[in-house]
């Protein structure tokens, strides 16, 4: 591609200067191709589609560039990130958007700051190990767009971990010479402290853009999926929809990546040349240089491959410049050289602790509406209730319970934080070579509790992939799964859980309520396109990743089929329920009597005699290993959650010898609802007073699981 | 149907309620609708009754379970519309009742019927039968009318006295099936021949048989009802006329011959109102295929359910004499069986003139 002769051009080129100056070039002559030399800044504006700055997504972008800086920079020093993101619009008219971030991580020096803020490809992450920027872009062109588009200036502040003091900057980018222009830079006074903590770093910029529905909706899982594989995380989100929070759940981190050497199967002319050049000066002999410079190499081993090489000079010389054509007889060796497996630590996988965590309380925003639907059950039950009140009643309740994260004011109604938690949840990884990079892959499989629909998450190193889901790999991986290895045939799966019969779904995991999340981390993702949203089947990614969600299917086998059985009579016994008005209705009909007791003893009754059964069958489904360690397969809240489901048995009883007391006085007040319903011979009655009790039932048990979840954190 | 006897099943039925509702609300404890079991396992064989009599075994319907709640919930609903029809002063079918208490139980996500077919129903009917030990024909809760009766009989139904010999050469009445509103007025005949099908009554009335024999001729139109059953036992135990049976040569025939003669297991309880023990069962005898010659291309080849049901039979102990397990021993072996329609093989009249007569010849009925 460059040239036929690669062995000389690479080297002319590496002692060449740039190509000649532009003006010298510009001759009137008609024939003559011009060359130019663009600014990088330049060019990536020109080309921001590069950096996935297209059109709608801009917004989108910034508020991803933005969080994924800040997370960065307080991994590094393993920092529990504290960040707060608002995104406001600022003039409606002209498309404006206020972006604000802030964050408590490393901060950057007063020195470097403008640089950092404005120079493309200018960054402190060129080096092997997992991190969520690579390139030195991301930054530069939100600053870039918002001197282009505006003629605001990018306000920063920062507080180094390096320097004392505040430092207040206000920023231009000069984007024909990828040079930063500071309007102003002055110490801050610590009355005018815009950070809080003892470093930390917030940037303000005004961005021109269109903010479609969509786009926004993206923007919101983004900082939704963002919270759930980093719980360690505080997070609030301001936006003209409100302020959502998302509460830190842990005060773990993930093991911050280390820079590593590269691996001797991954070498190249370059990495080769680098290597030597590097270690120029020193008197170093070529098999030291190998095993200093790659991992994996040991002296023996260098002094193998060198001699392998068959090359035609002294190894003890250490003055020695080498050819290249020497050197990529080097780079041929190591290439058909078996190594040992790179190792893996310049990877930081979020690990099992954490995930759990992450997906045991699911932060998600929601619009009002998709509230509704979730308690789509309760709504049902409630309208059968046919009491207006009662309805309201249990919404708020239910409120309450969902959105206590979002205890900041919500100034628009439409939009909440809610937490989904699951029953079970399981987690399994691999780790393998993809790309000839060390690759782990991690899953976690979220079931049932309040998710109630299914969903699948994809992750690179940590960043939630929102777009193109249908091309991704982690599609065809869950596809080819097959679902009996859950232990449940798709009959059972589409009986027990489908809400709409009819649906014609083919894939039946979809009817599950179930979140599986995919997380690959590497230092070189495989991404399908150039936007990097979507992750190739490439290698053995694949068969990997097929494992890893057979083995979650397996851990969970278990357990689903345990809640399937509690499905089956949960859903009898709803049923059960439907039959007491009839037998009611058909007493109180026939004796010619208004009884206004009757369905309530009779569901107590039933209730009482049902509760001595199920406990006496729930005593071998409860097989709680409380023992079992919390590094186990088994994440521990699973067994949390069963043991929770035992102690609500007691508490069932508890409350039906309550009831039984109770029957008297009961009975006396609800004479008068009585009357009222008796009235139409409808058989509504009863199932007032059945389904009011299971949705106390229901709420006590979720105050319970509340209350064992704080204590425990 | 007299008031008094409405008036008795209501209050049976208030009866049935009122313990239900005390035990659910005084004595705190589950009710429980105690009946007889109905069935195959639990029909015994009365030697001194020559018939099927119910067993002691009993089953307890109680909403203490999720399966057997809605069981419960029938029982008592089907109660309530038997109940309400009586406070009416309707009449209904069984069909009726069952669109009568029809309904969807549970909410969109968890629907099921109420029923899930007539026979639900029509078990409930038969629980509130034994619940209240009054037959249903006498709450008013009929079947559609099947079986047919000609010949010189006069029955009165309500005010109406319907006359059997009327056009009998060419027609036959149904039998009523609100049976308890009918009685026998006035019998002339000497003795009275069910056969299985109607297609083979119209074929020997037409002959004049009715008139040359001085016989009643009736049917159940293949399986009998009550009501049919009812009439052949009041015939013969009230009006002491003997009862002789032809049905099909082959196992299920028999089956129905003997409804009339023993009874059937799903109404054992009812037996000593619907079995006339004295019936003669004379035919189609497996015999007669050979003995009156039926051409083999009438004979039909028996099928594997055939020779199970045979096999069984000749285990009952009211086919043990001689006659009849002969009889089955030859089925097994030839293992083809026959229609009475069979005889027209041989002529139209032949079943009526020749095949009948010589059958009841042979036990010196004429």
């Amino acid at each position: 591609m460059k040239s036929p002769n690669p062995a000389t051009s690479v080297l002319k080129q590496d002692e060449q200067k740039p190509p000649n100056n532009p003006q010298q070039s510009v001759k009137m002559d008609k024939h003559k191709i011009i060359y130019n030399k663009k600014a990088e800044s330049e060019f990536f504006v020109d080309n921001s589609a590069l950096a996935g700055f297209t059109g709608e997504r801009i917004l989108y972008m910034a508020v991803r560039e933005l969080i994924e800086n800040a997370l960065d920079s307080c991994e590094l020093f393993s920092i529990l990130p504290s960040i707060k993101i608002s995104l406001k619009t600022f003039d409606q008219s002209n498309d404006l958007w206020i972006l604000d971030c802030e964050d408590n991580g490393t901060g950057i020096s007063s020195d470097k700051l403008p640089v950092a803020v404005c120079s493309f490809l200018t960054s402190a992450k060129y080096m092997e190990k997992q991190q969520r920027g690579l390139f030195g872009v991301g930054l530069k062109m939100v600053a870039a767009f918002s001197t282009k588009d505006t003629d605001f200036p990018i306000k920063v502040w920062s507080k180094s971990m390096e320097e004392a003091g505040e430092y207040y900057f206000e920023l231009r980018t000069d984007i024909g010479t990828n040079k930063p222009i500071v309007l102003l830079k002055k110490q801050v006074n610590k009355s005018e402290s815009h950070i809080d903590g003892p470093s930390g770093f917030r940037i303000r910029v005004v961005l021109r853009a269109r903010l479609v529905p969509i786009t926004k909706n993206k923007i919101y899982d983004y900082v939704t999926q963002t919270s759930i594989v980093n719980p360690y995380a505080f997070i609030t989100f301001e936006t003209d929809d409100g302020m959502f929070s998302f509460d830190r759940r842990t005060s773990i981190m993930p093991t911050p990546a280390k820079e590593i050497l590269p691996h001797p199967s991954d070498m190249d002319l370059q990495t080769l040349k680098k290597a030597i050049s590097k270690h120029s000066g020193q008197k170093i002999t070529l098999p030291k240089i190998l095993c200093y410079s790659f991992q994996k190499l040991s002296y023996e081993k260098a002094k193998e491959i060198i001699s392998n090489a068959d090359l035609d000079f002294d190894l003890k010389d250490t003055k020695i410049s080498f050819s290249e054509h020497d050197l990529i007889k080097i780079v041929n060796i190591c290439k058909k050289t078996k190594f040992q497996n790179p190792n893996t630590d310049h990877l930081s996988p979020i690990g099992q602790g954490i995930l759990t965590i992450g997906m045991m309380s699911e932060y998600t925003i929601v619009s009002n509406k998709n509230i509704e639907t979730s308690s789509d059950n309760n709504k049902r039950d409630a309208m059968m209730v046919n009491e207006a009140k009662k309805l309201n009643h249990d919404k708020e309740d239910k409120n309450v319970s969902k959105t206590e994260a979002s205890n900041i004011g919500v100034s628009k109604p439409n939009f909440s934080v809610r937490v989904l938690q699951p029953v079970l949840t399981a987690y399994t990884s691999r780790t393998g070579i993809i790309n000839n990079r060390p690759t782990i892959i991690e899953t976690g499989l979220a079931y049932g509790g309040d998710i109630n629909s299914f969903k699948l998450f994809r992750f690179a190193n940590k960043i939630p992939l929102l777009y193109d889901e249908g091309s991704d790999v982690a599609r065809e991986v869950v596809s080819e799964v097959e679902i009996n290895k859950l232990g449940i045939t798709k009959k059972q799966a589409k009986e027990q859980f489908s809400t709409n019969k009819e649906s014609k779904r083919d894939r039946v995991i979809e009817v599950l309520p179930i979140h599986i999340f995919f997380h690959i981390c590497s230092t070189k993702i495989p991404y399908k396109t150039a936007g990097k949203e979507s992750i190739a089947s490439e290698g053995e990614l694949k068969s990997y990743m097929k494992s890893c969600l057979s083995e979650l299917y397996r851990k969970l086998s278990t357990q689903i089929r345990k809640e399937l059985k509690l499905k089956e009579a949960e859903n009898k016994m709803k049923l059960y329920k439907h039959y007491l008005p009839f037998i009611v209705s058909a007493i109180t009909d026939s004796l010619g009597i208004k009884n206004s007791n009757l369905d309530d003893s009779f569901s107590t009754l039933i209730e009482k005699h049902l509760t001595k059964k199920s406990i006496g069958v729930g005593d071998d489904d409860n097989v709680v290993n409380n023992s079992e360690p919390p590094h186990s397969d088994f994440v521990p809240e699973s067994s949390l959650y069963l043991s929770n489901k035992t102690v609500d048995l007691e508490k069932k009883k508890l409350t039906v010898s309550k009831n039984y007391e109770d029957i008297g006085d009961k009975s006396i007040k609800n004479t008068k609802l009585d009357k009222a319903l008796s009235n139409s011979s409808s058989n509504s009655d009863a199932s007032l007073i059945v389904s009011y009790k299971s949705k106390e039932k229901e709420r006590r048990h979720k105050n319970d699981k509340k209350i064992k979840k704080s204590k425990k954190n | 149907m007299s008031s008094e006897k409405k008036n008795e099943v209501i209050l049976i039925i208030k009866k049935i309620m009122k313990k239900i509702s005390e035990d659910v609300i005084i004595q705190k404890q589950m009710p429980i609708l105690d009946l007889p079991k109905i069935g195959y396992d639990n029909t015994v064989w009365s030697n001194e009754k020559r018939m099927l009599t119910i067993g002691d075994k009993k089953i307890e319907v109680s909403p203490d379970s999720v399966k057997k709640i809605p069981t419960f919930a029938q029982y008592l609903v089907m109660a309530n519309a038997v109940k309400k029809l009586l406070d009416e002063d309707m009449e209904s079918t069984i069909r009726g009742m069952y669109y009568a208490t029809l309904s969807n139980v549970g909410d969109e996500k968890n629907k099921q019927k109420f029923w899930n077919n007539q026979d639900n129903s029509d078990d409930a009917i038969k629980a509130v039968e034994l619940l209240t030990g009054i037959p249903r024909e006498e709450f008013s809760v009929t079947s559609k009318p099947k079986g047919m009766i000609s010949g010189p009989i006069k029955l009165r139904v309500g005010g109406d006295i319907i006359d059997c010999n009327l056009g009998s050469r060419s027609t036959s009445q149904l039998i009523p099936t609100n049976i308890g509103d009918v009685q026998i007025e006035d019998v002339k005949a000497d003795f009275v021949m069910v056969v299985e099908k109607d297609t083979v009554l119209s074929n020997i009335r037409k002959s004049g048989f009715i008139q040359k024999y001085n016989a009643i001729l009736m049917t159940g139109s293949g399986e009998p009802d009550r009501a049919t059953r009812i009439m052949v036992k009041k015939l013969n135990e009230s009006w002491n006329k003997p009862v002789v049976v032809f049905a099909d040569a082959d196992p299920w025939g028999l089956g129905i011959a003997l409804r009339y003669k023993i009874g059937s297991e799903s109404l054992s309880y009812d037996s000593d109102r619907l079995v006339t023990p004295n019936a003669q069962v004379l035919g189609m005898m497996f015999s007669d295929i050979y003995e009156y010659n039926i051409p083999e291309v009438a004979r039909l080849t028996a099928t594997d359910e055939d020779i199970n049901r045979a096999n069984d039979m000749k285990k009952k102990p009211w086919l043990q004499d001689k006659k009849w397990q002969k009889e089955l021993n030859l089925f097994l072996n030839k293992k083809e069986k026959c229609e009475l329609d069979a005889f027209f093989k041989h002529g139209f009249k032949y079943l009526a003139e020749t095949y009948l007569p010589q059958k009841l010849r042979q036990i010196g009925l004429i």
